[in-house]
């Protein structure tokens, strides 16, 4: 059985009578990356603040290697690289004094990786940090993150501003840092990033976490979109009590759960003209959660 | 951390160092001119007829200005006094709350800090600044002195010593409140206003018996120019209150910046 690298249990938070998230439980297993999906305002940035000891839980734990990450715990804060969705950094300084800055933080010489880093992202050290556009902004805090290379990475959309190709560039070190056996929490509501990087899933809505699975389960079991043409659609409509999508005349198109044995059983006893089974994509699926 | 906190603030040490080293420059220029001119008899006349607890309050009645430490110990001390004040009450506002006011908390709160470390450096990083200050202008103000003539060397150099009581005290009870928000702009009135209504206490206090209990709730109390003046020493009392009083709010910031959520 693999390592459980962070726990959180029972995670509550309440903003005065505001509820941020609620009895949260999640474990994220060694070398996994994990998407935590949802929208905006449904509690991602404040589990991730939570975990990060930003604000204070109303109750629960979290847990780094099966130990208690408490806000002073700078053993802990070591392990972990942190990427928020909103960079600020010293707007005075450049590049490379805030790389330096960085540096002056850890124990041990971090310079080599930092300097790899910088390559491989092409961030020009010379440049003062307020001259940063959006994305190279997002570079340098990729490199922050990264640079002492920490065992857990918490990422909160982390894409949000680079281009296309950095883009490719950050996942290839994200696979990197997977490979070495790091685990990775990624925040997003980017439904592509998750079906591309990520090994498990976790749907939060309201403050709740609906549902955790493994990206490939999530994909291929939960949701196929039926298109039916047929005299007795209404009959169908009846006999299936499915949320109807489109309806024109004859025509119906509807979201199903059923696998596809079932339903072609279910579906024999009617006359149809025409059926279209379509594979819901993740964001389909997304989408049906939301519902 | 110390030597980035002693980089940011630097600028506004060099701005506030410069106004009053100006301010004093342009006093030490003018000042033998006023002197041996009639004018001062003017002004001899002009201030006898404001009333005792007026130039009580200036620490006229114990100093004459007719020297230009006469000046210092009187209206000039108010200078220093007051700009000190306010540089000490802006940076323990900003000092702190700044990394928050500018969201750079999120990153130093994810590195391998103690929160109280955090707390420590700015901390140090005021003190030295505040000490610095001081220095620098009873520096520059000695040499002005030496230049225009003799003075009471002793004197001076206690006189020069006493606004680091009041201000030390303003900047540990401005970082204390600044740990209540997450914005700068809330502070800065506040911590002005301390020092503001502080001295005004300060100087009703000491215009009257019945204004007099007016003192104990002034931090400007700390800096009894009246006692170094007429005893040519700093009352001992005063320094221990100092410390307990700044190491107090120092303790409570550590504390309440500890369970301070920082977005």
């Amino acid at each position: 059985m693999k390592k459980n690298i962070l726990e959180i249990q029972n995670l509550t938070k309440y903003y005065g009578k505001i509820r941020g998230v609620e009895n949260l439980f999640l474990k994220l297993e060694e070398g996994e990356i994990f998407g935590f999906i949802g929208p905006n305002g449904a509690g991602k940035s404040t589990t991730i603040r939570s975990i990060m000891n930003l604000i204070n839980k109303t109750s629960g734990k979290v847990l780094i290697e099966n130990k208690e990450f408490n806000k002073n715990d700078i053993e802990i804060k070591e392990k972990i690289g942190y990427l928020p969705s909103e960079i600020y950094l010293y707007d005075d300084l450049t590049v490379k004094e805030m790389l330096d800055y960085h540096e002056s933080f850890y124990k041990k010489d971090i310079h080599k990786r930092r300097v790899e880093l910088v390559k491989r992202l092409e961030l020009d050290e010379k440049k003062k940090i307020e001259d940063l556009s959006l994305g190279n902004l997002k570079k340098l805090g990729i490199i922050l993150a990264l640079a002492h290379e920490p065992k857990i990475l918490i990422l909160d959309e982390p894409t949000s501003g680079l281009d296309p190709i950095m883009q490719n560039v950050f996942y290839d070190l994200l696979k990197g840092e997977k490979a070495k056996g790091n685990t990775i929490f990624y925040s997003t509501h980017i439904l592509n990033e998750v079906s591309k990087i990520c090994d498990r899933v976790g749907i939060i809505k309201d403050g709740n976490l609906i549902k955790v699975e493994k990206v490939e389960d999530l994909s291929k079991k939960s949701l196929t979109f039926v298109t039916i043409t047929s005299e007795q659609a209404k009959e169908i409509i009846k006999d299936f009590k499915v949320n109807i999508i489109s309806e024109d005349g004859n025509t119906i198109k509807f979201g199903n759960n059923l696998p596809h044995d079932e339903l072609i059983k279910k579906l024999s006893k009617y006359k149809i003209d025409r059926i279209l089974i379509e594979e819901a994509t993740l964001e389909d699926i997304f989408l049906h959660y939301y519902k | 951390m110390f030597k980035r906190e002693m980089k940011i603030n630097f600028k506004s040490f060099v701005i506030w160092t410069s106004i009053l080293i100006g301010l004093f420059l342009i006093v030490f220029l003018v000042y033998p001119s006023i002197i041996n001119s009639e004018n001062m008899e003017m002004m001899d006349e002009m201030m006898k007829m404001f009333p005792k607890e007026m130039l009580k309050a200036f620490n006229m009645d114990i100093s004459s200005i007719d020297t230009a430490f006469g000046w210092l110990k009187t209206e000039g001390f108010v200078f220093v006094l007051l700009i000190t004040g306010i540089y000490s009450g802006i940076l323990g506002s900003n000092i702190l709350l700044k990394e928050e006011s500018d969201k750079t908390i999120e990153y130093l709160n994810s590195m391998p800090v103690k929160r109280k470390n955090i707390v420590i450096n700015k901390i140090l990083c005021g003190l030295v600044y505040i000490i610095l200050m001081i220095a620098i202008i009873g520096i520059f103000n000695f040499i002005g002195l030496s230049l225009s003539g003799e003075f009471d060397k002793k004197s001076y150099i206690l006189l020069s010593i006493t606004p680091l009581f009041t201000e030390v005290v303003i900047f540990a009870i401005c970082l204390f409140l600044s740990t209540f928000t997450h914005k700068t702009k809330k502070t800065l009135g506040i911590s002005l206003g301390i020092v503001f209504a502080s001295y005004f206490l300060n100087i009703i206090s000491e215009m009257g018996e019945s204004t007099e209990f007016l003192k104990y709730i002034s931090i400007f109390t700390l800096a009894d120019i009246r006692n170094v003046i007429v005893n040519v020493s700093i009352n001992p009392v005063i320094i221990v209150l100092t410390i307990v009083i700044t190491v107090i709010f120092m303790a409570l910031t550590i504390i309440h910046y500890e369970k301070k959520e920082l977005i």
